[in-house]
């Protein structure tokens, strides 16, 4: 890693490498100040390139969307005692690793033994690494803010699009449900086609991953419900929802 | 007299102690050019929307690992969006306009010319690009705006990778230079 990269710091800077080649430049700058200096001065020439275009004005709901969802985060970070985990402190991919790892430890620890139940989680906890290396080299999330007797929770949709990963919701705050309800996650399409992408209880703790059984692209918009089925179509209230990619259909 | 607002190495400060109100700040004073930027990648405004606010909120959720030596507030929040669009661009290729066109678009965009002209920095910049011989601009433009690699980009015009490189370059020395002239 200490060749250096002149030749590649102009596409660098310029966003113009691909990922490999990009996080062998992101490598060596780490490590040498002479190019990261040059890299940092050709950075600040295309930092300006945002001022030759067309200005617009987007819609002033966004900034209310933005702030909504920046509190919400806030609000499901506030220390309280019996929380393990403060949401809004910690960079998404350790609240993914912390969650899942707690969930790979709630689900398997019931009925192996201590040196199975070790070597299980050891096992799940380096998969789940990798699900996150993945998130980090390009996955996408949403976050979905919670409203009404949710207000306050929340949940993340993971989308790693890396082979053999398969996108999962974290959620985190979940209030108890009544009996026999249960809480769907939905994807929909454009055209307002709601496809069930998972069903489940809340277990009471402050963050929990649900796994998303089927692929994200080709739907606009994820929201969950409260149901009395585990099965059919949708009848019950939205309780959080977020737009999500637009569609990747051929134009 | 006028309030004195925040530099923006204190608004990140804020942020990272979860200060909503210099997010809002931060969203006043960059969110439109940060939708301008994400717009004029991807073409849609809806997808442009998503992407400043996942830009925000990941700068809400990272501004305690801001690093300086990695470029101003503006550049680091505007590097989010940038990356964020053009990964977009990148997963949709078949929306992608056609790229020679979309280049030579740009500088015919009246609005464009009236409202950037109202800021002198912004005039400054548009007029150090325009200054470039056209295979340079192009180059720098369709990486930039486009999303594509200097690879694509050397099947794309024709050009052995050398030469987009050398473009590049030349093309970002020669802004660099007309930029401190005017400063």
């Amino acid at each position: 890693m200490n060749e250096h990269v002149l030749d590649d710091l102009e596409a660098y800077a310029l966003g113009a490498l691909d990922r490999a080649d990009a996080e062998r430049v992101a490598q060596h700058l780490v490590v040498c100040a002479s190019c990261r200096s040059h890299a940092a001065s050709l950075a600040e020439v295309v930092g300006t390139l945002p001022d030759t275009v067309t200005p617009r004005d987007p819609r002033p709901a966004l900034r209310d969307r933005i702030l909504a969802a920046a509190r919400t985060e806030t609000r499901g970070s506030t220390p309280a005692s019996s929380r393990r985990w403060s949401f809004g402190a910690v960079r998404p991919s350790r609240i993914a690793f912390a969650g899942l790892f707690a969930s790979v430890i709630v689900l398997g620890a019931a009925d192996i033994d201590a040196y199975q139940r070790t070597t299980a989680i050891t096992a799940q906890r380096d998969q789940l690494y990798g699900l996150i290396e993945s998130m980090r080299q390009g996955g996408r999330e949403w976050y979905m803010a919670g409203k009404d007797s949710f207000a306050g929770a929340g949940g993340t949709l993971y989308d790693p699009r890396a082979d053999g990963k398969q996108p999962f919701v974290l959620f985190h705050d979940l209030p108890p449900i009544a009996a026999g309800k249960v809480l769907t996650v939905w994807l929909v399409s454009p055209d307002s086609t709601w496809a069930r992408a998972a069903t489940f209880q809340p277990n009471g703790q402050d963050v929990q991953a649900v796994r998303i059984n089927m692929e994200v692209s080709g739907f606009d918009r994820c929201a969950v419900t409260l149901e009395d089925s585990s099965w059919g179509p949708r009848y019950g209230a939205v309780v959080m929802e977020s737009r999500i990619a637009p569609p990747t259909t051929a134009p | 007299m006028p309030e004195q607002q925040p530099p923006d190495d204190a608004l990140l400060a804020s942020l990272a102690a979860r200060d909503l109100g210099a997010l809002a700040t931060l969203y006043d004073r960059y969110g439109r050019l940060a939708y301008s930027l994400a717009y004029r990648i991807l073409g849609e405004s809806e997808a442009a929307e998503d992407v400043v606010q996942d830009a925000f909120l990941s700068a809400w959720r990272g501004a305690g690992s801001y690093r300086r030596d990695r470029g101003n507030p503006r550049a680091w929040l505007l590097s989010i969006v940038h990356h964020r669009a053009v990964d977009i661009l990148r997963r949709k290729t078949t929306f992608r306009p056609a790229p020679l066109e979309m280049a030579e678009s740009q500088p015919s965009d009246d609005d464009t010319a009236l409202a950037a002209e109202k800021n002198v920095e912004h005039r400054t910049v548009r007029e150090a690009l325009e200054a470039l011989p056209q295979a340079q601009r192009q180059t720098i433009e369709l990486a930039y705006f486009g999303g594509y690699t200097h690879v694509e980009l050397s099947e794309l015009m024709g050009v052995p990778l050398g030469t987009v490189k050398g473009r590049m370059r030349i093309g970002l020395q020669k802004m660099r230079r007309a930029l401190e002239r005017t400063r």
